[in-house]
């Protein structure tokens, strides 16, 4: 996969830069730091998502003054050419086209063209809380299979459902139709719980494999449900775990079983990798789960899906930060990596951007 | 925005669900445009309706008195009951002429977030019918989306003491679609109720 062309305008600090062609193999994008380069990483990966690696919101995302954000390109697929364009109004919802048609559901979109991002602020995958573990998993699950993301819709409506339920419930016992809510919270749960189950086997192997390649040891992820099924139906532990904690959901007024409090296990040399990875190799563990999902949608849809990588290199050390680039540039397909430092443009780069004050410019015969 | 009557037909117009405030003064300036006789046979009919169109006492569609048409009809079987969420819904039911039996609307499906508890549906009607009428079937046609399906669990939870056969419609791939299109869900529901051929 490859995009062949892009456009961002009134996006962020970009107000027009157009980049024609977009070459192939590895590029570079440099520049000193808030001049742009995550900008136009995060507009390129709107042409692939239709929605940012960094905020949920619209409007960080519209240049000051301006009233909505583009972002276009095409996109060359095994499956045909896909012009994608993106309109981001400062409120209300993005309205999407593809090969200029309005588009009604994003994942009609995202099931055609793919992109994977990492930035500085997947660190937290390692580092934060279990929430940030458990957002991971459902990224990759929309980015391997975007029909799969209806499972988390409906499962985040049951939960708030029932939770408004059990809020606001003021006579005795349990409130009426209780029951059909744990049915409903059972279903989806263990719907979501497959999913996940199903994207920790597609990514941890080939995470791992990035992981051994940088530190020389394995990257162990595991999935930590919040409720097991041992030989018998999720479906049914589920049910027996909402009984189990009838008192207890009654006494919180909130959901306290189902796959919202799941959790993912990183761990390395034995160790927890949030408790006992240094700085640097926690950085390697997310770059690697993120390049590890890549690996996995290749396998998905048989061709490399674009990578897009922000910082990559800062808080790895000059020989991580060599293997990072050669493993990058050897990968085949496109990837585009942003850098600070003009010391750190690797040398297997196949191309240079220089990007300054919303401007990029493309280095000639370099 | 704008001064008196006109502001106040917009005001109205905009609480009618589904009428955001640019189609309530879309709608307002084509009403005071239209010829008088346009707008006045709207009114007309917006009062008549008021006035005349009652709620069924059996089955809570909407009827032209005490009873609805298929309440009303004896070639009707009682012994089927069709539940559905709202009185469209046994229209397009209708429509389509498959079902023989009667209906039940319940007015809603279940649902915490917008208030709405079992206590706000006509289960307990139904419940009467069902003991009443000696049901043997009780189709539940609530729609397939999160509420209605819950609204079924319950429903059909509250008639298990009535010994009556309780179905849910089949859900799955819709006729004349395509496979690429279907979604997850669908098709694994569609996997699930999968027939001998």
């Amino acid at each position: 996969m490859r995009l062949a062309w892009v456009e961002l305008r009134e996006f962020r600090n970009h107000a027009f830069t157009r980049i024609n062609p977009v070459p192939n193999g590895l590029i570079v994008a440099v520049g000193p730091n808030g001049e742009g380069k995550t900008n136009l990483l995060e507009g390129m990966f709107f042409v692939f998502a239709l929605a940012s690696p960094r905020v949920s919101a619209n409007a960080p995302v519209v240049r000051d003054g301006g009233d909505a954000a583009y972002a276009r390109g095409e996109v060359e697929t095994l499956g045909g050419r896909m012009l994608v364009e993106v309109e981001i109004p400062n409120r209300g919802a993005s309205r999407v086209k593809l090969n200029r048609n309005p588009v009604r559901r994003k994942r009609d979109v995202r099931r055609q063209v793919r992109g994977v991002f990492f930035g500085p602020d997947d660190l937290d995958i390692v580092r934060g809380d279990a929430s940030r573990r458990r957002r991971f998993l459902d990224e990759a699950l929309v980015a391997l299979w975007p029909l799969k993301e209806t499972l988390l819709t409906t499962y985040d409506r049951v939960v708030r459902q029932r939770n408004r339920l059990l809020r606001e419930w003021e006579g005795r016992g349990e409130p009426p139709a209780l029951e059909a809510w744990d049915g409903e919270l059972a279903q989806a749960g263990a719907a979501v719980m497959r999913a996940r189950r199903d994207v920790v086997a597609a990514v941890a192997p080939s995470a791992s494999e990035e992981f051994v390649a940088l530190a020389g040891y394995a990257l162990e992820t595991t999935y930590g449900p919040n409720v097991g099924a041992v030989g018998g139906e999720l479906e049914e532990a589920i049910r027996e775990r909402l009984r189990e904690r009838r008192a207890d959901e009654l006494a919180r007024r909130t959901c306290l079983v189902g796959p919202h409090r799941d959790d993912v296990e990183l761990a390395v040399r034995d160790l927890g990798a949030r408790a006992f990875a240094s700085h640097g190799e926690a950085w390697a563990a997310a770059l690697c789960l993120r390049l590890g999902l890549a690996k996995a949608v290749e396998r998905e849809i048989g061709e490399p899906p674009v990578l897009l990588v922000d910082d990559p290199f800062s808080a790895l050390d000059p020989r991580r930060r060599d293997l990072v680039a050669e493993r990058l540039a050897r990968r085949g397909g496109q990837v585009v990596v942003s850098v600070a430092d003009e010391a750190d443009v690797p040398e297997a780069a196949h191309a240079t951007w220089d990007v300054q004050a919303g401007r990029v410019a493309p280095r000639t015969g370099a | 925005m704008y001064e008196g009557p006109i502001q106040e037909l917009i005001d109205e117009l905009s609480r009618l669900p589904g009428i955001g405030p640019k189609s309530a003064q879309r709608l307002a300036f084509w009403l005071v445009k239209a010829p008088a006789d346009d707008a006045k046979r709207l009114a007309r009919a917006i009062v008549e309706a008021k006035e005349r169109i009652a709620f069924c006492r059996e089955c809570g569609n909407v009827a032209e008195g005490d009873l609805c048409r298929i309440c009303r009809d004896p070639g009707r079987d009682v012994t089927t009951l069709c539940v559905v969420e709202e009185p469209k819904d046994a229209a397009t039911i209708e429509k389509a002429g498959v079902v023989k039996g009667r209906y039940h609307i319940l007015g809603g499906a279940i649902s915490p977030l917008d208030g709405v508890g079992p206590e706000d549906l006509r289960v307990q009607e139904l419940l009467d019918r069902v003991a009443r009428d000696h049901v043997i079937e009780v189709i539940l046609a609530t729609n397939p989306n999160l509420e209605g399906n819950a609204t079924a669990m319950y429903v059909a939870a509250m008639l298990t003491p009535f010994g009556v056969r309780v179905t849910r419609l089949a859900s799955g791939l819709p006729v004349g679609g395509d496979l690429e299109y279907a979604d997850e869900v669908t098709l694994s529901q569609a996997l699930e109720g999968r027939r001998e051929m």
